[in-house]
């Protein structure tokens, strides 16, 4: 029988897929569109973002009596670091 | 210029190369906590350092026998020397083996096939094995080297194939520093070799630098 095969995400990766998906949508995004980028669970999609917050990398904003979430130029700055140190492990043959 | 000369100044710029790889391993490893990268800034650190004390130590030697006349116990600390700075580069090539060994296990089957492949490679390797440290180091690399080039036929990325390129050289470095009893020549074109996989480095490291989001 196939085992199913569960891939680990590291808290560095799930902080890059949310970034990486709001940044896909032209830097501001509602939570239901990350929540399916991320592949994330609601209540875990809001945990990270709370952190992101914290952490300067995204605001929350909102607009026509909804929430949005924008990048900041800090949390750019993080995407494209992680980007970068990504395609230097994976020449390294390491996956992130 | 002196063949001695440029060969010091080759080794020394391979030693930063490999000091900077290091570095950008380390940056990754405390910002991202990608935990991967420790074996492999570890490994380039001790490798970085290795070759620069190799090329302090000899410019030392050299002068100093320039000096003095050449005193059996003076031979001797040459010696040790050497043997300190082949040490050092094996601790950090069992960092890169070990790198690739926990990569190969942490990844699913293909991978581990493909380690299995290289395994099957490593006993031809192993026929070079004897008792000398440069032996054992030619044999890391081999696996390194084929662990690499695995690692590019996965991935197809200009970078993968820069390491492969990288660890590829340093292994024909070691291969011709064998040569060296023979004809002395080989050192200088080994020293070639070692700087070529460096830049090879360097070059992977400048592209990486060059992503934008």
């Amino acid at each position: 029988m196939p085992r199913e095969h569960k891939e680990y995400r590291s808290k560095a990766r799930i902080y890059v897929d949310i970034l990486a998906c709001i940044m896909k949508h032209g830097g501001k995004s509602r939570p239901t569109r990350i929540l399916y980028g991320a592949n994330l669970s609601h209540d875990r999609l809001m945990r990270h973002l709370g952190q992101l917050i914290g952490l300067g990398l995204v605001e929350e904003e909102k607009q026509d009596d909804a929430l949005i979430y924008k990048l900041t130029d800090k949390g750019r700055a993080f995407l494209i670091e992680f980007i970068k140190m990504e395609k230097f492990a994976e020449a390294f043959g390491i996956t992130i | 210029m002196d063949l001695r000369l440029l060969t010091f100044l080759m080794e020394f710029v391979s030693s930063f190369i490999s000091l900077l790889v290091g570095y950008y391993a380390l940056k990754g490893y405390k910002e991202f906590s990608i935990k991967e990268l420790f074996l492999l800034y570890l490994g380039f650190i001790i490798l970085g350092i290795g070759t620069f004390l190799r090329v302090f130590s000899a410019t030392y030697f050299v002068i100093l026998l320039r000096a003095l006349e050449p005193a059996p116990h003076l031979r001797s600390l040459i010696n040790l020397a050497g043997l300190i700075y082949t040490l050092t580069q094996l601790i950090a090539y069992s960092l890169f083996t070990a790198t690739y060994i926990l990569q190969a296990k942490a990844l699913g089957e293909r991978s581990l096939e493909l380690g299995i492949v290289s395994a099957g490679l490593f006993p031809i390797y192993g026929l070079f094995f004897n008792p000398s440290l440069e032996l054992i180091a030619i044999v890391m690399l081999g696996f390194i080297t084929v662990h690499s080039f695995s690692n590019w036929i996965l991935k197809r990325s200009s970078g993968s194939a820069l390491v492969f390129l990288g660890f590829g050289f340093m292994f024909l470095s070691h291969l011709l520093f064998l040569f060296m009893i023979v004809e002395p020549m080989f050192l200088f074109f080994g020293q070639v070799t070692q700087l070529a996989g460096f830049v090879c480095l360097l070059v992977m490291l400048a592209r990486v630098s060059r992503v934008h989001a």
